[in-house]
């Protein structure tokens, strides 16, 4: 039997000050560049045309063109205040006019690519074939709609998680795991400002995608929790919540192995497209593990702290709420001091 | 459950797939080359690729307020009444798998797969068909403002600089400099006329008149003055083909176009005439208000007479022609400029008298084929609102192809990786495990195609790291029979245990997954939509293969080893 991290016995809550320091750093590093994209863009984040509306153009050339001759071409169209920008490979580029910049209507994609197509080849001499791969146009209107739509999604997404954990576990467990959800969304922030990532429908996707994942495996310690604690040891939650993660760990390296080896599969394979979508879940692997730890096992503990149970809320409550898995009275902190 | 029924129903839910993913022969109604209809059967699996795959344009329309055609409160009416119109145009010109549906309160998309020609297909749902009726106006509205509007062009400085065009605008603009003094004079000599007792009035506009030629003097010919002519009737002017460019640039301009005179339109027409070799083609200034609109048509034929050319017949239903008749009642006299999608088709004739439930659209000199055309547009779906494009996308065939076959390449290494993952570390278990695996692709396609759902881009991408995440059940059971075993239970207690004691936490943890996904679905457009979709079949599917049929795996191979001590884990 292959055994990797069996049995151990790590106290992965004695670090809890270091990996709040490093997270912090984390998120703060983030928010400075941020800051600094802030000031040398329009906006903070690379938002996509459907967030901001313009107009969107992929260009396939049968010749590596250089990025010059695109721009210059670009400039000559009359959009000198265009990104252009090698979309993958060197034959294919992406122009992407806002809606600020002179493009009135949403509806002239085809015919703003085609004319852009026709430019650049002749100015390249006729040789170098320019097909139009994609182009999109959106509405400033539906790209502000769209903007307020993902961030109530996320919004209810957190509403729905927490009714949901309050119910099968414990309004404690609930927050926790709550707050470690906010974390994973702060750290991918973070992390989408590091590398410049754009945001699209699908990061938004990406980002709810790590959410569920990065919840999938805090639940999975919870869970560990729940039952350890049924057993009604003498243990402190501390070293319940030490065993639970140390008892997780072979399916905690198990499980993100395969994810992993899946996600870099796609960001390795499967195109240019996709590729932002694939950083953020590599990245949501790692944010996932360490919230599961560090975040939710450590505001569990403070909640603890806080509002300790106390034995006779524990025999009357919790631990028959833990043990049937089912929604008991939330106490009041009077009650429970 | 005995051992045989869970056998047989692993066995139907294979069968049960493949019939779903089996190719069939889909049959669809595609114009050919030849311009005519023709069925076209293709044999493929029933996986419904999504535009950003297949190649294609999608199209979001919304009414454009800017005609403040429809009161806000009926808007979702209109849309649905649209909806009929735009969809009876798209399929009329047979476009294969085309979808036609409105989205939220006040959108419509249209989804037109495979199209090589995206302009034509955006042509096809812009050409609204909207008619409106309006009053061409007599008042020299346009006239009056023309300083006005060349002052603010000059100062946006959108005259093209010392190129060749300016030159001969500037040549130009000697005769039509007369025809704006002589214009200016008579506006004064009518107030003169018409201001017996207010001296004061006429100072102020003889002042006004010369202010403005003053302004004229400075700028000799203002860059959108010197493009007008003066048509033959009031409201009408000629501008020379090769300058309709530059002016429509100058339209476009959101400053010019607060400079124009407000409740008035300035509208192309349809018709081109030749003068003194050159050819002109004429705009009208039409007051913004419509007098009916083509809501009320019920009926329009094509037809030919020798006075007015080809001519597009329409009749009108009561309530329309009640308020047709009113309404033209009350503008005797005056010229009616009939317009169809901002565009006023022929010369707008006089009112003679009022109008009832029968009109005509004069198509000037063209085509009776036009002709055909535009009535059966009017007749499929005049439409209730004007509507604009908001949004468009159209993905090239080669990038769709492309995508996914890098999909498929990123699919298959996954899968591999995962497969020599799970081999390495759970041997015999897990050998079964990827047995479940490769059930859980099967029935995960299989619910794709039952629940006709689209497979997107983002959708692979969402079914590459199911398969990552799929095998997290496994490993959940198999860590728990991992324990027990190691407590000394036998085999067969040690996977009884395991699969109970593990499945509060896959329960637990997937739903909180397909929750999220859920909102995903709900609040997700297009692509993510797609992606949702497949998020929660992959985990339907997963729960299924890792709770039932690797169970079942198990009890087989315990049938076959009865009283096996130890297991490959």
């Amino acid at each position: 039997m292959l055994r990797i991290l069996h049995d151990t016995k790590y106290d992965f809550i004695k670090y809890w000050k270091a990996a709040a320091f490093g997270t912090i750093a984390f998120i703060a590093l983030g928010m400075a560049i941020l800051g600094v994209h802030a000031m040398r863009h329009t906006s903070a984040l690379n938002y996509s045309v459907e967030f901001t509306g313009g107009t969107v153009v992929q260009l396939t050339f049968t010749q590596p063109p250089g990025a010059d001759a695109v721009r210059s071409g670009v400039d000559a169209a009359g959009f000198a205040g265009a990104e252009v920008a090698q979309f993958g490979d060197p034959l294919n580029y992406m122009i992407k006019l806002r809606a600020s910049e002179g493009v009135a209507a949403a509806a002239n994609a085809d015919s703003l690519g085609a004319n852009l197509a026709h430019l650049i080849e002749q100015r390249l001499g006729g040789t170098n074939k320019v097909t139009v791969g994609q182009a999109a146009s959106v509405s400033a209107s539906v790209g502000s709609e769209l903007k307020g739509k993902a961030i109530t999604a996320v919004l209810i997404s957190f509403v729905v998680t927490l009714i949901y954990l309050a119910i099968r576990f414990e309004w404690r467990f609930g927050v926790a795991a709550t707050i470690a959800t906010m974390h994973d969304i702060a750290t991918t922030m973070a992390f989408l400002a590091m590398m410049r990532l754009e945001i699209s429908l699908t990061v938004v996707a990406a980002i709810l995608t790590v959410i569920g994942y990065s919840l999938n495996d805090t639940i999975i310690i919870f869970d560990r929790v729940r039952e350890n604690l049924r057993k009604q040891r003498k243990e402190s939650l501390r070293d319940v919540l030490n065993r639970s993660i140390n008892e997780t760990l072979p399916r905690s390296v198990l499980t993100h192995a395969t994810v992993l080896a899946a996600t870099l599969a796609l960001l390795v394979f499967a195109g240019e497209v996709i590729r932002p979508f694939s950083w953020i879940m590599a990245f949501g692997v790692f944010t996932g593990t360490f919230s599961s730890i560090y975040v939710a096992g450590a505001i569990l503990l403070w909640i603890e702290h806080k509002w300790p149970r106390t034995a006779e809320s524990e025999n009357k409550g919790t631990a028959r709420a833990l043990a049937e898995g089912r929604r008991r009275e939330r106490p009041t902190p009077a009650a429970t001091r | 459950m005995p051992l045989k029924y869970r056998v047989l129903t692993i066995v139907a839910l294979c069968l049960l797939s493949i019939w779903a993913l089996f190719p069939r022969n889909i049959t669809t109604r595609e114009i050919g080359s030849d311009r005519l209809m023709h069925d076209v059967t293709v044999r493929h699996i029933p996986l419904r690729q999504g535009l950003d795959l297949k190649g294609g344009t999608y199209l979001a329309l919304e009414v454009d307020d800017s005609k403040q055609a429809v009161p806000a409160d009926k808007k979702a009416d209109a849309i649905e009444r649209a909806l009929k119109s735009v969809r009876t145009r798209i399929e009329g010109f047979g476009v294969s798998e085309s979808v036609v549906q409105k989205q939220g309160n006040d959108r419509i998309v249209v989804q037109i797969p495979g199209i090589q020609d995206p302009q034509r297909a955006r042509k096809l749902v812009e050409e609204q068909a909207f008619l409106e009726f309006k009053i061409a106006d007599k008042t020299q509205a346009l006239e009056r403002a023309l300083p006005r509007i060349d002052q603010v062009i000059k100062q946006r400085g959108l005259t093209p600089a010392g190129d060749t065009s300016t030159k001969t605008a500037a040549t130009a603009t000697k005769g039509l400099q007369g025809l704006l003094n002589t214009d200016t004079t008579k506006k004064s000599d009518s107030t003169k006329k018409g201001a017996a007792g207010a001296k004061k009035d006429s100072a102020t506009a003889k002042k006004d008149s010369a202010a403005a030629a003053d302004s004229l003097k400075l700028q000799p010919g203002g860059a959108f003055s010197s493009l007008l002519e003066q048509g033959g009737m009031a409201g009408e002017f000629y501008v020379d083909q090769t300058k309709i460019p530059t002016l429509e640039r100058y339209l476009a301009d959101s400053a010019v176009r607060a400079a124009m005179p407000p409740g008035k339109d300035f509208l192309a027409g349809s018709d081109s005439a030749s003068l003194q070799g050159k050819w002109y083609r004429t705009y009208y200034v039409v007051d913004s208000k419509s007098i009916s609109t083509g809501e009320h048509l019920t009926d329009a034929r094509p037809n030919q007479n020798t006075l007015d050319g080809t001519v597009v017949e329409f009749s009108m239903d009561n309530i329309g022609g009640r308020r047709f008749r009113s309404e033209t009642g009350k503008h005797i006299g005056d010229y009616m400029a009939i317009i169809l999608d901002n565009r006023v088709m022929g010369r707008p004739p006089v009112i003679q008298g009022a109008i009832g439930t029968r009109g005509q659209i004069t198509m000037g000199g063209r085509s009776l084929a036009d002709a055909q055309d535009l009535a059966l547009v009017l007749r499929a779906g005049a439409l209730p609102v004007p509507l604009r494009v908001a949004e468009v996308h159209s993905i090239g065939p080669s990038l769709g192809q492309d995508s996914i076959d890098k999909g498929l390449r990123a699919a298959i290494i996954s899968v591999a990786l995962v497969v020599v993952i799970m081999l390495v570390y759970y041997r015999f278990s897990g050998l079964l495990a990827v047995g479940g695996l490769v059930m859980y692709m099967l029935y995960t396609l299989a619910a794709l195609a039952g629940f006709d759902a689209v497979l997107t881009l983002p959708g692979i991408a969402g079914f590459v790291l199911s398969i990552g995440m799929a095998v997290d059940a496994n490993v959940l059971i198999f860590e728990r029979i991992r324990e027990e075993l190691a407590r000394g239970k036998t085999v067969r207690t040690s996977i009884d245990e395991g699969f109970r004691h593990a499945m509060p936490a896959i329960v637990d943890s997937n739903v909180s997954t397909i929750l999220t996904a859920a909102v995903l679905y709900q609040y997700g457009t297009g692509p993510v939509k797609g992606f949702a979709v497949t998020l929660i079949a992959g985990i339907a599917a997963s729960l299924v293969t890792s709770i039932f049929v690797v169970r079942t795996f198990y009890l087989l191979w315990l049938n076959r080893s009865r009283g096996a001590q130890t297991l490959s884990i």
